[in-house]
């Protein structure tokens, strides 16, 4: 991989024509064909903005996902949707995993969830600790019988496993670690710990943790607490998912040349967290301004 | 003893209405709608309405006094002792509000949950009030309703957490800073402060000037920081302090626990209402066991100024009636965590508006038959 990428994983937000269009299908006004017409069209945006962007990796957006868990419960046996719960501090809600059984994922997600992509792609799937999380199994279990059945279904240059809770949890990493040990051996992996501060986590050795990369949310740890000589494939969150405010490409380029001065060598800019925290226009201008903002650190650099 | 019984506030808008207000034709079926609801629920002179939408052309803010009719007889007919319109001429709880006020601009539509969403706005300068909202609303009801009126108003922390802040929030030098929840904190209870003196107070004075005894400020977002929880209860107080008039507090699809003890210093909420049926268990029962959703209760009972609990007993996330025997349970279990029932009152766990009328209606028939059960078991066990 290059030592300077972009991209944008998680879920971005639906246009307002799909928003429209969905909230007609819930109470009738539409069909579901009418409804993936304009997927469709809403993928096609998005690919566009993300190759116009000049993005290394694509993502399809997880335009279907009702949430970060929400296929991967229906998909497999022993899960189910638990109560509406609030994601961290936002006002978006999604259903909590539930565990009925030991769970066992029956096939790999589809081409509605993972959709084909003109190019080099990422995927976007919850961390084992996520998706553990109230249901009483350990991130092994969901680890063994989820994920990494559906790993095994993917094409990907990157898997990236988004993890919220870690970074608020105050839990140890052996289990994690364990867990993304069993995901190994496929596509390269990064650990993405969105909307907040990771130094406790990297105090506890998150950055040890058995992955080909590692997220932080610059806009809430840190600097210093990243450790040095942090060897890693590091997703800088440098764009605020959770801000109606346009970042500056030229302050991304010398916070970049900071991280470089820390000794870190592979970066890849990102946001902090999902885009679907802002609506869709702001979430494209987010996409054009971290390829301006690699564009800006190129030429800074040269 | 008897319980009172009540909404939280919104309810679905009819097709009549919302095809209009989108410029669609009407077809058949929403005509037949106007008309079988305004006999069921005893909508006076409905038959013109009826009329007005045959002929085509009918005025929006016309229809909007329709719909504001016909939700308060829904609930009349229910069996209600307290009730309001289902927020039926209000865009949304958020966006009315904003869309009243001054300092802010539009950001477009962020998912709440699944195919649910919200319009986002951010404040962009000084926040204030462009005129009070709630008063034609509060005024055309009381020409109509024949049962008691509590008024849902959005309270200001919610206002303030659900907007983004491009005001106070600096526009640069947060990356890689530690740009501390210190300094978010301080910018957030500048503009949520901000709000409830400039927003809130304002209108609640409109509406008690207006012969306003009730009026319930809806905090859906009150716990979405858990560390701004003191932030609330002072925008709550700032909001209230030294008016006359009930004010209630509408708190849902929270970990409540996180409420305590911050809301020991929200003397001045006379009553909390409160979701809790979308975390409990179907089966009957009154036990502790029986009642998982609401295992927090006991900490509302022991706040130091014996507010009124507002018993969300209906789970309006899901088409599934509730039995008047579930809803009789759930009273009966709070009832026995209390001890004194003059303490509780019945609602649903938040606004019915995800659900169509048909379900609405009969979840709010068997809330207050469920609620003549309680009483009626309870006067059993005080005879026996």
């Amino acid at each position: 991989m290059a030592d300077l990428q972009a991209f944008a994983p998680g879920i971005y937000p639906r246009s307002e024509a799909l928003v429209q269009a969905t909230r007609d299908l819930d109470r009738g006004r539409t069909t579901q064909e009418a409804v993936d017409e304009q997927v469709e069209r809403d993928f096609a945006a998005l690919v566009e903005a993300e190759q116009a962007a000049g993005l290394d990796l694509l993502a399809d957006g997880m335009l279907r996902w009702q949430d970060h868990f929400r296929p991967l419960l229906e998909q497999a046996d022993g899960l189910e949707t638990g109560a509406l719960t609030r994601f961290l501090d936002t006002n978006t809600f999604y259903r909590a995993p539930k565990a009925t059984r030991e769970p066992r994922l029956q096939g790999p997600l589809d081409e509605r969830y993972v959709a084909p992509l003109p190019g080099p792609r990422l995927v976007t799937l919850p961390s084992p600790f996520a998706l553990s999380l109230g249901t009483g199994l350990s991130p092994k279990t969901l680890a063994e019988n989820v994920l990494k059945p559906a790993l095994d279904g993917l094409e990907a240059e990157l898997v990236v496993l988004a993890e919220p809770f870690l970074a608020r949890e105050d839990a140890g990493l052996d289990g994690l670690a364990e867990a993304l040990g069993m995901l190994a051996g496929g596509p390269k992996l990064a650990l993405w710990l969105t909307f907040g501060d990771a130094a406790p986590a990297l105090a506890r050795g998150a950055a040890e943790l058995p992955v080909d990369g590692l997220g932080i949310d610059f806009y809430s740890t840190h600097l210093d607490d990243l450790p040095k000589g942090f060897g890693k494939l590091l997703l800088a969150g440098v764009v605020d998912g959770r801000s109606s405010l346009a970042e500056e490409p030229r302050e991304i380029a010398a916070f970049v040349a900071s991280l470089r001065e820390r000794g870190v060598e592979e970066i890849a800019l990102v946001p902090n967290g999902d885009l679907q925290y802002v609506s869709e226009p702001y979430a494209h201008e987010k996409l054009a301004r971290l390829g301006k903002a690699k564009t800006a650190t190129v030429e800074a650099a040269a | 003893m008897k319980f009172l019984t009540h909404e939280i506030g919104s309810l679905a808008k009819p097709p009549w209405l919302v095809k209009t207000s989108q410029g669609r034709e009407l077809d058949a079926s929403d005509i037949d709608q106007a008309r079988s609801w305004g006999e069921k629920v005893g909508v006076e002179g409905h038959e013109e309405l009826v009329e007005t939408l045959e002929r085509g052309g009918a005025d929006v803010d016309e229809l909007n006094h329709w719909a504001s009719r016909y939700c308060v007889r829904l609930q009349e007919s229910a069996g209600l002792e307290v009730i309001w319109d289902g927020e039926q001429p209000r865009s949304e709880m958020y966006a009315w509000a904003i869309e009243h006020s001054t300092g802010f601009e539009p950001r477009g539509t962020v998912r709440s949950f699944d195919n649910k969403y919200y319009s986002k706005s951010a404040a962009v300068g000084p926040v204030g009030l462009a005129e009070p909202y709630h008063n034609d609303e509060f005024s055309f009801l009381q020409s109509v309703a024949k049962a008691r009126l509590k008024i849902p108003i959005t309270g200001a922390y919610t206002l303030a957490v659900w907007s983004y802040d491009e005001h106070h929030a600096p526009r640069e030098g947060r990356l890689g800073a530690g740009y501390g929840r210190k300094s978010e904190i301080e910018a957030r209870r500048e503009l949520t402060l901000d709000i409830a003196r400039n927003i809130i107070r304002p209108n609640l004075e409109a509406l008690i000037a207006l012969g306003a005894d009730w009026i319930q400020i809806d905090e859906p977002g009150a716990s979405t920081e858990a560390d701004e929880l003191d932030l609330f209860v002072e925008s709550f107080n700032v909001s209230v302090e030294g008016l006359d008039c009930m004010f209630s507090t509408h708190l849902c699809f929270s970990d409540y626990d996180l409420f305590f003890p911050a809301i020991e210093g929200m003397s001045e909420c006379r009553q909390y209402c409160v979701g809790f049926a979308n975390y409990d268990r179907r089966e009957l029962g009154t036990s502790a066991e029986d009642r998982p959703g609401y295992e927090v209760i006991s900490k509302f009972r022991d706040l130091p100024y014996d507010p009124i609990l507002g018993l969300g007993v209906l789970d309006i996330h899901t088409d599934f009636i509730e039995s008047p025997e579930l809803v009789r349970d759930r009273i009966l279990h709070a009832v026995e965590v209390f001890g004194d029932p003059a303490r509780i009152h019945v609602c649903p766990d938040c606004g019915l508006r995800t659900r169509s009328w048909d379900v609405a209606y009969a979840k709010l028939q068997a809330l207050v038959e469920g609620s003549r059960l309680a009483e009626t078991a309870l006067a059993g066990a005080s005879v026996s």
